[in-house]
């Protein structure tokens, strides 16, 4: 009877179809049972052999959410912050909570890694923090989807962590400093040697300055993916078995697992800060 | 299923799959990033961390502040310290004048009063010998005056009182010479 019930509820539950479709970006936003809303998508720009399309998907949706979600929060912030320093109040509840977190990315994270530039660069790397974690806590909400399970949405981030670090070195260094984290400087090895060593490494460390940023794309990307993967893999089999005793036990393993997604959520967004302050804070020395 | 997922990813690869990437998805994540970015700065960097910064500031100026009162102090204390030591040198070196200017004041002093106890010594060693002498010639007027008035009682008669006190001075100078 159980294999029969199996075969039944099988028949019309497809774990990848499930897993694609949550993860998968798209022209429509699912509030099952309540519908569905889907938009058209618009026509293709052609710039050059570039095919664009400009058309918001779901993550482009739940990303601007996202932002909306944490200004409101930082608007909220504010507003108690003001009014609890108005009183001399120390900062309580979720205000001293949120304020407490901002000035721990950007002295412990910020200032602790780029030094004194640190300051000029903690707004970003704050607001990075909390766009990521807000797109990464949306894909945990029911209905909910992550734009940073996205890889165009985190290589987007990372090329701009990319341009920061690039060019946040050169005005730190000037353009001699600057070339040199390109062709650097053997110690100790002169002459022919020195040159040559020179210019074996240029493309080692060429390669590192990409690596770097495609390393922070695909760790959030991958992190992002793979838990919802897992999650509705679980929901897949219980879905699949539609009986209590698999289901069951699936379940609460899936209560687990959700737990340990929110703190990857928060941990993902605090690595992708931490890395990006890092490498600021790399091209910022001149010794590289 | 695995093989089935693998399939539809692979089908959806250049579409709408996991792995495929859509340009426009990552200018929109630029706009929606910068345009989050200068709201979040314009709006609550400042209040969130303002008071942080002002602390920091406040340190900062109070680190520096510190700093060169230790320094100003470190400075005064050296300008006190050598100005101490020349007062120290100058004061012993005032001393040290003052001992040598008290010991030839004395040594002058010492010599002044042997010269001057010694002109009075001689003076009154002068004086006496002068007075002695000046007693010895009226002794010796007086006893000439004696012996000649004695003499002439003796004689009886006046005598030439010029010549005779020539013979009684000449016996007298030999006298004299004896003692």
């Amino acid at each position: 009877m159980m294999q029969e019930a199996q075969h039944g509820a099988s028949e019309g539950v497809n774990i990848g179809e499930i897993v694609l479709h949550h993860t998968s970006d798209g022209y429509a936003i699912d509030f099952e049972p309540f519908g569905t809303i889907e938009w058209h998508k618009w026509p293709d720009i052609h710039i050059g052999g570039l095919t664009l399309n400009l058309t918001p998907t779901k993550h482009v949706v739940f990303m601007i959410f996202a932002a909306a979600l944490v200004l409101v929060a930082m608007w909220y912030t504010k507003r108690s912050l003001i009014k609890q320093r108005a009183h001399q109040r120390a900062p309580t509840g979720f205000a001293g909570f949120i304020e407490q977190l901002v000035l721990w990315i950007r002295e412990d994270l910020a200032i602790a890694n780029i030094g004194k530039n640190g300051p000029k660069y903690a707004p970003f790397l704050v607001a990075l923090f909390f766009f990521i974690l807000a797109m990464n806590l949306l894909g945990l909400v029911p209905w909910g989807a992550t734009a940073t399970g996205n890889l165009a949405v985190t290589a987007a981030l990372a090329l701009m962590v990319f341009l920061v670090v690039e060019i946040g070195g050169f005005m730190a260094m000037g353009a001699k400093g600057y070339l040199g984290t390109i062709f650097p400087h053997v110690e100790g090895v002169k002459g022919i040697g020195g040159v040559a060593l020179t210019l074996f490494m240029a493309p080692i460390e060429l390669l590192s300055k990409f690596t770097k940023p495609f390393a922070l794309a695909v760790r959030l990307f991958g992190n992002m993916v793979a838990g919802h993967f897992v999650i509705l893999s679980l929901i897949g089999i219980i879905l699949l078995f539609g009986s209590w005793i698999i289901g069951g036990p699936t379940a609460i393993v899936l209560a687990a697992i959700m737990l340990l997604e929110t703190l990857v959520a928060a941990l993902q967004a605090y690595v992708f800060v931490l890395l990006a302050s890092t490498f600021i804070g790399l091209m910022q020395e001149a010794h590289h | 299923m695995t093989l089935g997922m693998l399939a539809i990813l692979l089908a959806e690869g250049g579409g709408s799959g996991p792995f495929s990437v859509n340009p426009g998805l990552i200018i929109w994540t630029w706009i929606v990033f910068l345009v989050f970015l200068f709201f979040f700065r314009k709006t609550f960097w400042v209040t969130i961390v303002s008071r942080a910064e002002e602390r920091e500031k406040t340190i900062a100026g109070q680190l520096a502040e510190a700093e060169r009162l230790n320094a100003e102090a470190k400075a005064l204390l050296a300008e006190q310290q050598k100005a101490s030591a020349e007062a120290k040198s100058a004061a012993q070196s005032l001393l040290a004048e003052a001992r040598a200017a008290a010991e030839k004041e004395r040594a002058h002093g010492v010599e002044k009063g042997r010269l001057e106890q010694e002109a009075l010594l001689d003076r009154a060693r002068r004086d006496i010998a002068a007075e002695r002498d000046k007693a010895l010639v009226e002794l010796r007027r007086e006893a000439v005056e004696l012996a000649l008035g004695a003499a002439s009682k003796v004689i009886g008669q006046r005598l030439d009182a010029e010549s005779d006190r020539k013979i009684v001075l000449d016996y007298l100078a030999k006298a004299g010479g004896n003692h």
